[in-house]
């Protein structure tokens, strides 16, 4: 057995309960505790993965460029809550893999947070972020999803609404909130709806827009250096 | 960050400061005993401005209202307690509710101060020498992913220029939708010209080697003895405070029942455990500014 797929198991069935355990018996109010931690031990299998491959120049230079076009991409579309990471991320995913995908996530989210700072949010950004790319790679594999331009952009919209956002929301119900019910939780995922809406509008636009002859140009990169084929599985 | 660069503790090894944060920050996070707060406060805030100078005034002066609404919002979604002080909308608004708020809104500025003091400290040059033999496929991404995005955004600029030269783009009076496609133009040449320069630059590391052997780091960083001290100091003071925690030191809980363990007795230590460790950058500094203050009036 490959040495990440014990770290996943590990994480899985010993790390998480384990910490679940242990934040049941600490004092008072430990969501946020907890809850960066079984983060933290999520992102841990994705990245021993990326450490096991000994990852080659170029393909360790093509997902450097992916991390910092999400990343830059911020600069080239001068609306705030409309950027278009998520739909570079997304790209990313679908072009070179799932695991591929949740790499560029992870590390543009943690390195674009090395110019807006570093925060209580970033393990959470990091996990939301790589999911986007994630479930991006995992569902146009294999044909699974047609690669088309309206596809994708439609795609794109839900992810981002309904997962991406959501997950970047509880981060600050868990950092804000004393007692965590639904009832005491719905104004905040409320109030980030709006934002998840602009930021999944944007992503539709850009996916709809540029989807197509970005993965164009990936692909014929891929094609014509060979380089980082996606598993057959697509994860 | 000018400021910063005078700092004694930001000159410590990665390692020591990496372990303080982690030390102040998870703390900061789980214990909501009042005096650990204003401690926490205390600390963190006084390291914040030694940091930041008269820009961080701004800073936490913002926090001010935050504290306020989060404090004031508790008791509405919770009506736990026993000391009623008026109803609101039928519900009853608690003295311990109102508590609670404040021990969370003041959990959350203690977070958002030594967060403000790690972005300024542990830099990322330094989080990738720390990590750098550690993950080191990730932290020559991580390096390379820094580097790329200032140029990029660099690049980015040109491309607007240019095409603003010859009468395209969007400026600050176009629609939002000429906005959006000037983006999109924008972003599809960018990345054109970032992917041609991804297969140069991975050709030119792998004809100069990358990948054939072990790659060692050159580590600018060396734990000196005064890095030994720290980093005993700080695990040392971690560990009353742990072993204090776990005895019931810092418990509070406000709310069905306010209980708040008082600080008498053993109880003592490990507040004063806490309050050393959360100033050891602030008394780093300190001390460093009077040795330079008596070495400069000896001249």
């Amino acid at each position: 057995m490959k040495k990440s797929n014990i770290a996943t198991l590990i994480v899985l069935f010993a790390l998480i309960p384990a910490t679940l355990y242990f934040g049941t018996i600490l004092p008072g109010r430990s969501y946020y505790f907890t809850g960066t931690l079984i983060v933290i031990e999520l992102l841990i299998p994705f990245f021993m993965a990326f450490e096991g491959r000994k990852p080659q120049a170029r393909e360790l230079v093509t997902i450097a460029v992916m991390c910092a076009l999400a990343v830059a991409a911020r600069a080239a579309i001068p609306i705030p809550n409309f950027k278009a990471i998520f739909a570079v991320i997304m790209i990313s995913g679908i072009a070179f893999g799932a695991e591929t995908g949740f790499l560029v996530g992870a590390i543009s989210a943690f390195a674009s947070n090395f110019f807006y700072g570093q925060g209580p949010y970033t393990p959470w950004q990091m996990l939301g972020y790589g999911v986007a790319g994630l479930i991006a790679g995992f569902s146009f594999a294999k044909k699974r999803l047609p690669r088309k331009p309206l596809v994708m952009a439609v795609f794109g919209f839900i992810s981002v609404v309904l997962i991406v956002g959501p997950v970047l929301d509880t981060s600050s119900v868990f950092l804000t909130l004393p007692a965590i019910s639904w009832g005491t939780a719905w104004p905040l995922y409320i109030s980030g709806f709006s934002v998840n809406v602009s930021q999944g509008i944007c992503t539709f636009l850009v996916l709809l827009l540029l989807g197509k002859p970005l993965l164009e140009k990936l692909d014929r990169l891929k094609v014509k250096y060979g380089m980082m084929e996606a598993h057959d599985d697509g994860v | 960050m000018n400021t910063s660069k005078y700092d004694a503790f930001s000159k410590r090894h990665p390692l020591v400061n990496f372990l303080f944060f982690i030390g102040a920050i998870g703390c900061g996070v789980v214990i909501q005993h009042p005096a650990y707060l204003i401690a926490g406060v205390m600390g963190g805030g006084t390291y914040y401005l030694l940091l930041n100078g008269k820009k961080g005034w701004k800073m936490i002066l913002g926090m001010l209202p935050m504290f306020v609404i989060l404090t004031v919002i508790n008791p509405l979604l919770n009506a736990y307690g026993v000391t009623v002080l008026f109803h609101l909308f039928g519900r009853p608004y608690t003295l311990e509710a109102l508590m609670y708020g404040a021990a969370i809104a003041g959990v959350f500025v203690v977070m958002l101060l030594w967060f403000g003091c790690y972005n300024a400290v542990l830099t990322s040059d330094k989080f990738t020498s720390l990590f750098g033999n550690l993950i080191p496929a990730l932290s020559l991404l991580l390096v390379m992913v820094l580097r790329m995005i200032p140029n990029f955004i660099r690049k980015a600029k040109q491309i607007i220029g240019a095409r603003k030269s010859i009468g395209k783009g969007a400026g600050d009076e176009s629609t939002t939708k000429e906005k959006v496609n000037d983006g999109m133009t924008v972003l599809s040449a960018l990345t054109d010209w970032a992917l041609e320069g991804s297969v140069i630059t991975g050709d030119s590391m792998r004809a100069r080697g990358y990948g054939t052997a072990k790659r060692t780091s050159f580590q600018i960083y060396r734990m000196t003895a005064m890095d030994w001290t720290l980093m005993g100091m700080i695990v040392t003071l971690l560990f009353v405070v742990i072993a204090c925690g776990a005895n019931g030191s810092m418990t509070a809980t406000f709310t069905p029942d306010l209980y708040i363990a008082p600080i008498t007795g053993l109880n003592t230590l490990g507040f004063i455990a806490y309050c050393a460790f959360l100033l050891i950058p602030t008394a780093l500094h300190i001390k460093e500014a009077i040795q330079w203050h008596i070495s400069r009036s000896k001249i």
